[in-house]
């Protein structure tokens, strides 16, 4: 308890005066699009037509051009140009007929017409096939569908689930749920279950439609760094003349310190599905990101928390820097995609195994790692037709765990050829050159993956 | 005072303290500006489209405005701005582009 207190006390102080702020500002979402103001202009103009209409024929009838409507099966005679017309009475049964019809198409449009809550379907699929030596190769597909609720201007609601096969069986996760309310211009709350603020790669790149080859770089993902927080976040943006400074702060449960491996290569790991919090530990953290030019942001990430058990808990911290360049190039006809991102994992040192009870204790140590990607990405958009649509890329990972547990690093580079079929569809096809030193295997790898997001 | 900076000290080191006192900071920097009325945010100038193309462009391939309808839009926008961390004009200009070109 009073390890979360001074954290609740910050959540909360900070929520109450965002909400004291968006009370003295109204929401800057009330506004007219253009479309809109057409739409409602030219509705008016029909209105305005037919009011002249309806006027002209009251005209004519107080002049005794027109005959005023009888009720039952008659003759009517309209105006129209300037000329009388005759034509036949409408039956009494037909109008009944309409006017049901009419009704019906009432209701019907009453079911469909949206309430104030927008809703919107969205998510990536994947196939593919993987060929690792030393492996035998397998085929693979997975589904994600990301479910977005916009409550009101200020309060959206996105939930992710995510269904691929694993093991031999399908597996479901939640990836993301979580309520966002955006408290002013600048700043949103969020709580629930949100993609790691602090990893670049996580929140902005992981999604197979996105990422330019069909595995994930080492260490960003699946490694050093949890890919999804269970707490609170707050975040947003402050525009520096041209430049912007992008922030986000979290709290939320803390990782598992893995004492009892099943497998001893993750002893001294960090255990980020800690659902239940065990330990009852809080981890705080956050990512500053700095955009000085439209094509460029660099950022830092941290998070830091207590681990293992309450009495023999010890520090640790990850912590993560960033760097994205885009620019689409006149001079290389082309956009230019370079990434990169370092990450660095530090668990404080730990006595596993006191009393030797599971075979391999006591045994003491810092479990310190590190690792990254840079990869270089380039789509000829100034060329033809099939040219445009084709995208190299090469990326060099990195991950350094030889003194831990682990026993070695592991070192790749990647080669891969992607080719779009629309802006969000892709098939990629990649070559992977797997190194790792202190004898273990290499595990050179051929994969091939289609992906599309909607 | 002492106090509370001493239990915080111990909660959350100084990575979680710096980045405490960054909040609060900014915090009282976008209620002042919340609260006198004026936007702390600059009129870049662009319009929607060259914002859309920058922003996105950032992450990921930049998406016809046919894919969406107008409300489905709304939703993706208001995602993308709490997800992108878009400032309100950005949102603001983007989405009425999206909208006014499918």
């Amino acid at each position: 308890m009073r390890t979360l207190f001074p954290v609740l006390l910050t959540l909360l102080l900070l929520g109450s005066t965002g909400i004291y702020a968006q009370e003295n500002k109204p929401p800057s979402e009330d506004y007219v699009s253009r479309a809109e103001y057409d739409k409602l202009k030219s509705e008016h103009e029909a209105m305005k037509e037919e009011l002249e209409g309806l006027k002209t024929t009251v005209r004519q009838m107080a002049n005794g051009t027109v005959p005023a409507p009888a009720e039952g099966p008659s003759t009517t005679t309209k105006a129209l140009d300037g000329k009388q017309v005759v034509t036949e009475a409408t039956p009494q049964s037909d109008l009944d007929a309409l006017h049901k019809e009419v009704d019906t198409l009432k209701s019907e449009i009453k079911g469909v017409v949206p309430g104030t809550t927008k809703f919107l379907l969205a998510g990536y699929g994947t196939a593919g096939f993987t060929a690792r030596s030393g492996e035998d190769p397998f085929f693979d597909a997975s589904f994600n569908a990301i479910f977005l609720w916009k409550l009101t201007d200020r309060l959206l609601f996105e939930g992710e689930l995510e269904f691929e096969f694993e093991d031999g069986n399908t597996t479901t996760n939640l990836e993301i749920a979580q309520a966002s309310y955006l408290l002013n211009d600048y700043m949103t709350i969020g709580v629930g279950r949100f993609l790691n603020p602090m990893d670049y790669f996580v929140e902005r790149q992981h999604m197979n439609w996105v990422n330019k080859f069909p595995d994930k770089p080492l260490a960003v993902y699946d490694g050093l760094l949890p890919e999804s927080e269970l707490g609170a976040q707050l975040r947003g943006v402050i525009p520096i003349g041209p430049t912007k400074l992008e922030y986000a702060a979290f709290v939320a449960n803390a990782p598992g310190l893995i004492t009892t491996p099943g497998d001893f290569s993750t002893l001294g790991m960090l255990d980020f599905d800690n659902l239940a919090n065990a330990g009852g530990h809080v981890a705080v953290g956050g990512h500053v990101g700095f955009i000085p030019i439209p094509e460029l942001e660099v950022g830092y990430g941290i998070q830091r928390s207590t681990v293992g058990p309450r009495d023999q808990a010890v520090e640790a911290i990850l912590q993560s820097v960033d760097f994205n360049y885009v620019r689409d190039s006149t001079l290389l006809k082309g956009l230019i995609n370079f990434r990169a991102q370092w990450v660095w994992s530090h668990v404080g040192h730990f006595i596993y195994d006191p009393d030797g009870g599971q075979g391999f204790g006591p045994f003491e140590f810092n479990n310190n790692r590190n690792g990254g990607y840079v990869q270089l990405a380039y789509r000829p958009t100034g060329f033809g037709n099939i040219i445009k649509n084709f995208e190299p890329v090469v990326r060099y990972d990195r991950l350094n765990q030889l003194h831990t547990p682990v026993g070695f690093d592991e070192q790749r580079w990647s080669f891969g050829l992607d080719y779009w079929l629309t802006s969000s569809t892709v098939i990629k096809a990649a070559y992977e050159l797997d190194n790792k030193n202190a004898g273990a295997r290499d595990q050179d790898a051929f994969m091939l993956q289609v992906a599309v997001g909607f | 005072m002492k106090k509370l900076t001493q239990i915080i000290w111990r909660c959350v080191g100084f990575p979680g303290t710096a980045i405490v006192v960054f909040l609060a900071a900014f915090t009282w920097l976008a209620i002042g500006c919340s609260t006198a009325g004026n936007s702390a945010s600059t009129a870049s100038g662009k319009g929607g489209a060259q914002l859309w193309g920058e922003n996105c462009q950032r992450c990921h391939n930049t998406r016809s405005p046919s894919t969406y309808n107008d409300a489905q839009w709304e939703v993706a926008m208001m995602h993308m701005r709490v997800r992108a961390n878009l400032t309100p004009e950005e949102h603001k200009a983007i989405l009425e582009f999206l909208q006014s070109a499918h």
